[in-house]
């Protein structure tokens, strides 16, 4: 009987509805040792045959807050309220660059690894997703910069900042959410890739990172409100710098934008991934 | 035994678009001309036919027949445009050996990500490890990373892990045209061990020679199209007989 029921199963079909959406799903989660092999080939790869190795993880956040904090404390000087500037601009800068680091690597993702794609059937979300869990050990040094960051201004992190891993956890799913039908899109239009570094830069701007949202002019706000990423930046800075627990309004509706884009991203995922060989 | 077939083609068929739109700048116009997608190419059409749990099958065609098509509509790595796959079982594709090797891993951490690819447990490649390189041939080596390997190593590190990865289903595409004729008697050897096991082994060759004595039935496709299908003897006779006269015509 058990053979008659493997028999049914068809490679590569579309995921019909929730329930198949949740199969499909369930299927990714059955082969996470393939994701934790993935994740560490990317990491092993990444910064093998440099002098400095994994240090290079440093230096890249590292060096923009330094030349960002010149320019925008003591050139352009933008109000940062009581905390140091460098301090206000790192908080938002270490899940920014994770933000923006994930989702260009994970765009390229599955392109990278065409000559796999068209060899041996796996679920195919490995790819974008073992690229953006490789940026969390990038986002982990940054951390440990913050953490002496802070201790040099002597502004330890306040309490609330245990919301931290929760928060990040939201930002986390609206990352792969978008990651996801990107790295599908570029194996069709290799302009996607172009097109995400084209948008990351915009974004930059557009995102509270080396300003505070106080500063946004009020007709302007909305912006803000619809842009995730604004949703987060504000919220780490209000657990971590000023000891307030986020805004309950504010996370129910980051966390609602980051599953519905996670839902539909990822079913746009599994829809492209059947084309997925014939046009590499 | 059991009699379910392991694999299953019904009325398959598998279309390419030629004239691919790349970029956008080619895809709108194109779209907005309405179905950019028209010069298209058919590499299978209309194809049924099942193999059976531990039968040994041989597809052979000429070039652009549609075999390697047909091979990777089995390995689940491309879905047919019309029509249903039907696969049972834990498939090991012997297609390009290698393609997952990352060529900064040494020997060591590319068997494990390739067994993992392949899918199987820690545990699974932990029993099988030892073995892996025994067969591959690479004691010294399995802790140099595999950039630094001869292409012959590297199509041997391959094939040893696929082998090893307990096959229900076997593919092999061309392979043992890889490697030394040490190793390829070694890979044959291995090849007959599977088909005394139960596995179910589909092989993909010009070769009509090599399907003749080692495959029980064999599936003759041309442009597309299932041209015969039967025991392998009778069937590499009837494609050998044709072939003059399909030259001829071509």
């Amino acid at each position: 009987m058990a053979r008659i029921q493997t028999l049914q199963r068809q490679p590569l079909s579309t995921p019909s509805g929730p329930i198949g959406l949740i199969a499909s799903l369930a299927s990714f989660w059955r082969r996470r040792d393939l994701l934790w092999h993935m994740t560490v080939r990317h990491l092993r790869g990444q910064y093998k045959q440099s002098i400095l190795g994994y240090a290079w993880a440093f230096v890249n956040p590292l060096s923009q807050m330094i030349i960002l904090s010149f320019v925008f404390s003591t050139i352009v000087r933008v109000p940062s309220g009581d905390v140091p500037f460098p301090l206000f601009f790192f908080v938002g800068l270490v899940p920014w660059m994770f933000f923006a680091n994930a989702l260009a690597s994970g765009t390229d993702s599955v392109v990278n690894a065409s000559s796999l794609v068209t060899k041996v059937y796996f679920p195919r979300e490995v790819l974008p997703t073992a690229a953006v869990l490789t940026k969390l050990v990038d986002l982990f040094f940054g951390i440990v910069i913050l953490a002496a960051l802070m201790v040099y201004y002597g502004d330890p992190p306040s309490v609330t900042a245990f919301w931290f891993p929760l928060l990040f956890l939201v930002q986390l799913v609206f990352t792969l959410g978008l990651t996801l039908p990107l790295a599908a899109l570029n194996l069709y239009f290799h302009d996607v890739r172009f097109l995400v570094g084209v948008a990351l830069t915009l974004w930059f701007y557009l995102t509270p990172i080396i300003y505070p949202i106080d500063i946004v002019p009020h007709r302007y706000l909305w912006v803000f409100d619809i842009n995730p990423n604004s949703l987060f930046i504000n919220a780490y800075r209000r657990v971590i710098l000023h000891g307030e627990a986020p805004e309950p309004g504010k996370i129910l509706l980051g966390a609602v934008i980051a599953i519905g884009t996670f839902v539909i991203g990822y079913y746009l995922f599994k829809k492209m991934e059947k084309g997925f060989a014939d046009s590499v | 035994m059991f009699d379910a077939p392991e694999v299953e083609f019904r009325n398959v068929t598998k279309r390419f678009a030629l004239a691919e739109g790349k970029t956008l700048r080619e895809f709108v116009p194109a779209f907005l001309r309405g179905r950019g997608f028209t010069n298209e190419f058919c590499a299978l059409e209309d194809v049924s036919f099942s193999i059976d749990r531990g039968e040994t099958v041989g597809i052979i065609g000429r070039n652009g027949s549609g075999k390697s098509t047909a091979l990777k509509l089995i390995a689940g790595v491309m879905a047919p445009s019309s029509g249903t796959v039907l696969v049972a079982g834990r498939i090991s594709p012997l297609i390009e050996l290698g393609a997952g090797f990352h060529p900064d891993l040494t020997g060591r951490e590319n068997v494990n990500l390739n067994a993992t690819i392949l899918g199987m447990s820690a545990r699974e490649i932990a029993g099988q490890f030892d073995a892996i390189v025994d067969f591959a041939e690479l004691h010294d080596f399995i802790d140099t990373p595999v950039k630094r390997y001869s292409s012959g190593m590297y199509m041997r590190l391959g094939f040893a892990v696929a082998v090893h990865s307990s096959p229900d289903i076997l593919l092999v595409d061309e392979v043992l045209s890889v490697g030394d004729a040490f190793f390829q008697e070694k890979c044959l050897a291995k090849m007959h061990e599977f088909k005394e096991q139960g596995v179910t082994i589909v092989v993909v060759s010009h070769s009509p020679d090599l399907i003749a004595k080692f495959c029980d039935r064999a599936i003759w496709l041309d442009h597309g199209r299932l041209q015969a299908e039967g025991p392998s003897r009778s069937v590499v006779e009837q494609y050998n007989h044709m072939l003059p006269h399909l030259i001829e015509v071509v």
